[in-house]
Order: structure tokens, then sequence, then C-alpha cells
């Protein structure tokens, strides 16, 4: 284990929402910060004059466009590159591409586990995947398959439920049949857009519904209310329909995750914020200024955490707009807490459309 | 109304050019449009849009097309040639196009033909709220006839059968668009004898003497850059510093990062703040010595005339390089040189220019005119038929 893998592992080694110990966190992200400078060129001449300041806003970033157009790589002794993890461009653009590595790959995965577990306890369950298999089977990992996959550890069997990856109609209920028999805990697991689509608007076979009536479901979802808004969905109308159609008990978990911060993942809890695990943190910045904003001030989100070794993506300025908020969570998980209010608003310049 | 017949001459030898109506009339007719324009900035136009839309309109800028194609007005000349519309125009207009539209209609209204407009079908769309002006403010005359009776707008998707139809119906096509679009349109069945008039992917770019970086040209070119950033294919993506070293390439960037808030007051759109944090940094890990203007309006970068420009809505860039490089690193689909020249008359330029494959080499503030030479195309003569007169 080479002294950059230690230093992560040791701080996933933390209760994730228990105290955290910041200092440790920004000393660990200047050394990494110091290894991309020294193994990543194009990250180097972004960031020719970087100084250590002992501050979270002190430390470099790479804007998440960026991992559009550039394959950022880290070299060094330890670090070996394996495939690609891409975005799911859902606003049309080219998709954020992110070199992972073996090492950091291992840490992601047992980061995401910490923090679900804590949201969605730790029993084995079957799991349902609104995706289909033949996306798992792909050799192109997107950001779908990788959220799907976070949720493996927590589950006895997968099942995979979607005839074609894109199609919220070619669920097929009769896997979700199979996959309830004989249990009383389920794991669902889809996009937000997916899971309103294929499950919460649609109509359940009879025998389907009848089954579902007494088993527990969890259902988990991420990728953002982009596409649901044009179709006026709120949060309190998803998380009705959903929990409908299940026992009592059961629970909706939407978390905010990003590819270009694979392994950490923000899940929203009961009180309406999302929470930071202590390895990882998140700044919000003015984005004419790029200065570090307070509590309650809107800007740009810049998510940071020690767990990428291969590449400079451990601190990424994003294009979601959030708020850091101030005070301890009534839900009992301590450390940062922020709110995502949206994307950064787009328009097209007016020219001769050659852009 | 009945044709008229104005003559022009070159020379000793004039040309009879049929119009629809008295072009005295025509032009006081837009001097009434524009008298209205001076009062207002309808939405969705920008201020640096309309300004430019309400110069294309003065008395001299109407009837230079008739001048620099067919001559001065001469009508007691003895006639060589007549010229005569061709017929229905076809004009197809992508999404977020900026003033193409409305300047394309100013130049058609002066030939009196039919028009229809294939606007976007997303996006912003200025040529419904031009027309609508037009229509508005216009006088009873020919041009209230023409907008009213002869200026059709179509805001249809691509692949709408009514695209097909437009093709095969118009005397001439004027197609503005990526490379990619136009190709499709040309696919579309049209009469083998209606001329098409592409204008695709351009580039455009800045010539500058080190001697002639001062104050005005500095703040000359944030202007003419801003207003359409590289959306614009008239927008200098580069400035060349001919003769220059890589310190006055740097000296140049600083220049522009200082003066662009006091030329460019108007608040940064998010996105395009956004958009120029990243751009830097790919500016930079390609190499280039890049910077971020106040407010994160602009990105502008120096460095060497062999790097890739970065695409990004509002990024310029800066190299120096000598005569040669200049040439040699141009984007092969340069468009518009802008100079900012010393001697711009000094024939030394004319095979620069011409091996460099512009299109345009104008002044610096004159990129973004619009006129009926364009692309290397003299469209607008090409929208008038010919009459062979043999006495």
């Amino acid at each position: 284990m080479t002294p950059a893998v230690a230093e992560a592992a040791g701080l996933l080694d933390l209760a994730p929402f228990g105290p955290r110990d910041d200092a440790r966190l920004i000393g660990e992200l200047e050394r990494l910060t110091a290894r991309h400078l020294e193994g990543c060129p194009e990250f180097a001449a972004m960031w020719p004059d970087w100084e250590p300041d002992g501050t979270l806003a002190g430390l470099p970033y790479v804007h998440t466009q960026v991992f559009k157009h550039l394959r950022l790589r880290t070299t060094g002794a330890g670090i070996e590159h394996g495939r690609e993890i891409t975005s799911s461009a859902t606003s049309g653009g080219a998709p954020s591409s992110i070199t992972l590595d073996g090492a950091s790959s291992a840490l992601q995965a047992r980061s995401t586990t910490v923090i679900l577990s804590d949201f969605l306890g730790d029993a084995p369950r079957p799991l349902v995947v609104l995706d289909a298999a033949r996306s798992l089977r792909s050799r192109a990992l997107t950001a779908r398959v990788a959220a799907a996959l976070a949720l493996r550890p927590l589950s006895t069997d997968l099942h995979v439920v979607l005839a074609e990856a894109d199609d919220p109609a070619s669920l097929r209920w009769d896997a979700v049949a199979r996959a309830i028999e004989g249990t009383d805990e389920l794991l669902v697991y889809g996009f937000t857009w997916m899971l309103w689509l294929a499950w919460g608007a649609a109509a359940l076979p009879p025998e389907v519904a009848e089954a579902l009536r007494r088993v527990r479901v969890d259902f988990v979802h991420s990728g953002g209310w982009k596409k649901l808004e044009a179709l006026s969905v709120g949060r309190e109308r998803f998380d009705a329909a959903l929990l409908a159609t299940c026992a009592p008990g059961s629970r909706v978990l939407d978390y905010y995750g990003v590819a270009e911060q694979v392994g950490v993942i923000f899940g929203l809890c009961d009180h309406g914020v999302r929470h930071a695990p202590a390895w990882a943190d998140v700044i919000v910045r003015d984005p004419w200024t790029l200065e570090a904003l307070g509590p309650e001030r809107p800007g740009m989100l810049q998510l940071l955490n020690p767990l990428a070794l291969g590449a400079p993506y451990h601190s990424v300025l994003t294009e979601d707009v959030g708020r850091l908020h101030a005070g301890p969570c009534p839900c009992g998980r301590e450390g940062r807490t922020f709110s995502l209010d949206g994307r950064v608003p787009k328009a097209e310049l007016r020219g001769c459309a050659n852009v | 109304m009945s044709e008229v017949l104005h003559r022009f001459a070159v020379g000793d030898r004039a040309t009879a050019v049929l119009l629809p109506f008295t072009l005295d009339a025509l032009v006081a007719d837009w001097s009434a449009v524009r008298r209205a324009m001076l009062r207002t900035v309808p939405e969705p136009f920008s201020r640096s849009e309309w300004a430019h839309l309400v110069a294309s309109l003065d008395d001299a800028a109407l009837r230079r097309p008739f001048a620099e194609t067919f001559g001065e007005p001469a009508e007691d000349a003895v006639v060589a040639a007549l010229a005569r519309p061709r017929g229905r125009i076809a004009v197809w207009l992508p999404n977020n196009v900026s003033l193409l539209g409305p300047l394309t209609s100013i130049l058609l209204s002066l030939c009196g033909a039919p028009a229809t407009f294939k606007v976007g079908s997303r996006g912003d769309d200025l040529m419904t709220p031009w027309i609508a002006f037009v229509r508005e403010h216009a006088p009873d005359g020919p041009l209230r006839r023409w907008a009213h009776d002869d200026v059709e707008l179509l805001a249809v998707g691509r692949e709408d059968p009514r695209c097909a139809r437009l093709a095969a119906d118009a005397c001439a096509r004027i197609l503005f668009g990526s490379d990619e679009a136009i190709a499709a349109i040309e696919r579309l069945p049209h009469p083998a004898d209606a001329p098409a008039f592409a204008f695709g992917d351009r580039r455009s770019e800045v010539w500058i003497e080190p001697s002639e970086v001062n104050d005005a040209s500095v703040r000359d070119l944030v202007r003419i850059f801003a207003v359409f950033g590289q959306a614009g294919c008239t927008s200098p993506r580069r400035a060349v510093l001919l003769g220059g070293s890589p310190a006055d390439a740097l000296a140049l960037r600083d220049d522009l990062v200082q003066a662009w808030p006091a030329v460019e007051r108007a608040r940064t759109a998010m996105h395009i703040a956004s958009a120029n944090v990243a751009a830097r940094q790919r500016a930079a890990a390609a190499g280039w010595d890049a910077a971020l203007t106040a407010d994160n309006a602009a990105t502008v970068a120096a460095g060497d005339a062999a790097l890739p420009v970065v695409e990004s809505p509002m990024s310029l860039f800066v190299c120096a390089a000598t005569h040669d490089e200049a040439v040699a690193s141009a984007p092969s689909n340069l468009q518009t040189l802008g100079h900012v020249v010393a001697d711009p008359a000094d024939p030394a330029w004319l095979s620069l220019v011409a091996r460099a494959g512009a299109k345009r080499f104008v002044p610096l503030r004159a990129m973004h005119h619009f006129g009926p030479v364009w692309d290397g195309h003299a469209f607008w003569r090409g929208l008038f038929e010919d009459v062979e007169l043999v006495a």
C-alpha cells in the first residue's frame, strides 16, 4: 500500500458522519494536490503558482467542463490506470470522462458502501436495478452503471429489469416479481427520471402490486430532477407515488453525486439537506469572483475528497449551484451540510451557430 | 406598384436595374423605421445588436450595395445591360443566429424580391421580432408592402416537409449554418437554375502591428470580440501581432484583461463566467498563458502561434508571429481578417491576404459589417438575373 492509499484509507476508518478531523483532511488533500501537480502536467499548467496554505478554499480545482475535453492522468508509484467512467451528459453536451485506477477504485467502492450503509442500513437484500443487462456488461462504464454497482455490496442478489436501458416502458415486471419472491426487504435503484417513469408513474401489474404490499422497499435514486421538472413532478409527489406501491416503513433516498467525484455521494436526509462524509468536503464559490462563500449564499459547488489518486479529480468545480448550511442538522449527522439548487442556467450565445 | 428602371454606371457601361419601387422611396421608408428604432431596444435584441442594425440603415449604407454592384446612379446613361430580381428567395437561418437574418432582410428588401426566411425552431429568433417591428413602423410605401405582403417566416425544424417545398419553390437560396446543416439543405430537390449561396463554418482573426497597439485599438478589439465572442463567424478568435515578440503578446493580453471591464459593462451571465473558468484551465493545459478578466467575463490567453485555439464562447487568444507564421497558422476556413496596421493599402498585404485564404480584409471596427459580397460570394448581385442587350 502506497502512502497515498494509506492516508486515504485512514480517513475512511472514521465514522462517515461522526466528528470530523478537517485539519487532517486538508493536509491530506494538500499532499494529494502536490502529487497531482508532480504527476499530471496539464494540472500543473493550470496551477503553476500554487502553494499550500492550510485552508480548504486555497486548494486548486479542476472545472468539470475540462473533463469533457481532456483525459487527465496522474502518473506515479503504485498507480495503474484502468478503464474510464463517463458522465451521463444529460444536458446534451459531451460527457465527462474520468480515468480510473485500481487503488482509487477500491477506496471509492469502500467509501460509497459506508455512506450508503449509513442511510440504508447494511442488511443485505435483493437489489433491483432499473437498467438493462447490456449496460452492465458493456466495457464502457457510465455513471449510471457505477451508481447501481455501488449498491452491490448491500445486496444479496442483483436483478437488472429493463429490456432497453433508456426505455422505462421496457421494465420487465416478471423480473421484479422474481426479485421479491421470498423476501420482505428490497433495494431498488434507478436514475430519478427512470424510477419515476418506469415505476412511480407506471401501472403495476396486479400480482406485482399485491406482492409488493408486504415488501419494505428502499428506493435509491440519483441523477437529478431536470427531466422531471419538465413533467412538473416534484419530490413530494415522486416520493408519495413510490411509497404507495410498497409496505409501510419503505423509504426513498435521493443522493447527489457526479462522475467527476466518483466514490463520494451526498445523501439527502429526512430534514432535506445533503451531508458530506468525514472524508469529503464542499465549498460554494461565487461564479464571478470564485470567492469561497459562507452559509446560505448560492454559488457553484466545489467538491473535494482524497480518494482520487490516478487523476486530479480530487477537487472539482462543478456547474451545480447550491448553498452551504450552518449549524447541526436535526438528523444527527455531523459535518458539512448543503442544499442543491440546480444547475448553472444555460443560454446559447447568439452568433453564426458555428460554436 | 409598377416596376421602375434605375440606371447605374461604372465608367461608360450602364446597367438598368428593374425594381418594384423607386429606390428613393424605399430608402425613405427605412429612414422612418430607423427613427423609430432610435426610441427603443425591443426584446430580445441586445443594445449592441440594435445599434448595429441602426447603423446598417443609414442612407449611405442602403445605397452602397447598388453602388458597389452596379455603379453610381446615372439616369441618362446608355444602357448596356438589364438586371431584374430572380423571384422568391429562400433564406435558411440556424438557431440562435444573431443579426444575419435582419441584415439579410435589409439587403433583400433592396432588390424587392419576395423572401421566405426559415428561422430557428428553438432558441432565440431575432427575425420574427425584427419583421414585426418593420411591419409596425414602416410608413405606407414600398417597404411596408414588402414586409407585409412579400416576407414570410417559417419557424419549423429542418426535417419539416415545408423546408423541402421552400427549396423546390425558391428562385435563389441563401444558406446560413454549419457545413453539415448546409449540406443537408443542399440535398433538398431544387430548380436546376436556382443559385445557392452557402455561408457555413467560418473563422476570423485580427492582424495587428505592434506599433498600432494603443488604448483605442485595445478597446476596439474588446468591443468587436465581445459582441459575439467565438459564436460569431466575423469575431476574431485570435489576435496575431505581426512581427511582435512573445513579450508583446503577453503585454497585449494584459492590456485586454485590464480594458475589458471598462468596455464591456454588462453583467456576465453565470454560465459564461463558468465557461471562462474552464476555458482558462483548458488553455493553460494546452500551453497558453491564460488569464481571466474581472467578473470572469472572458478568458484572454497569450502563446505561440502554433498552439490550438480553445473553443469556448468568450475566449480570445493572442500570439506573436511573422507574416509567414500568421499565414501558415491561419484557420483553413478563414473568413474575415481584421486589420490594425499602419498602411492597409500597402500592396504587400494583397499577397498575404490571398495566401491566408481570407474572404475579407477590413479594419478591425468593420469586421462585423455585413454586405452584398460575403464569404467570397457576390451573393446580392446573384439575386438578380441578367438580360443581355444588344442594339
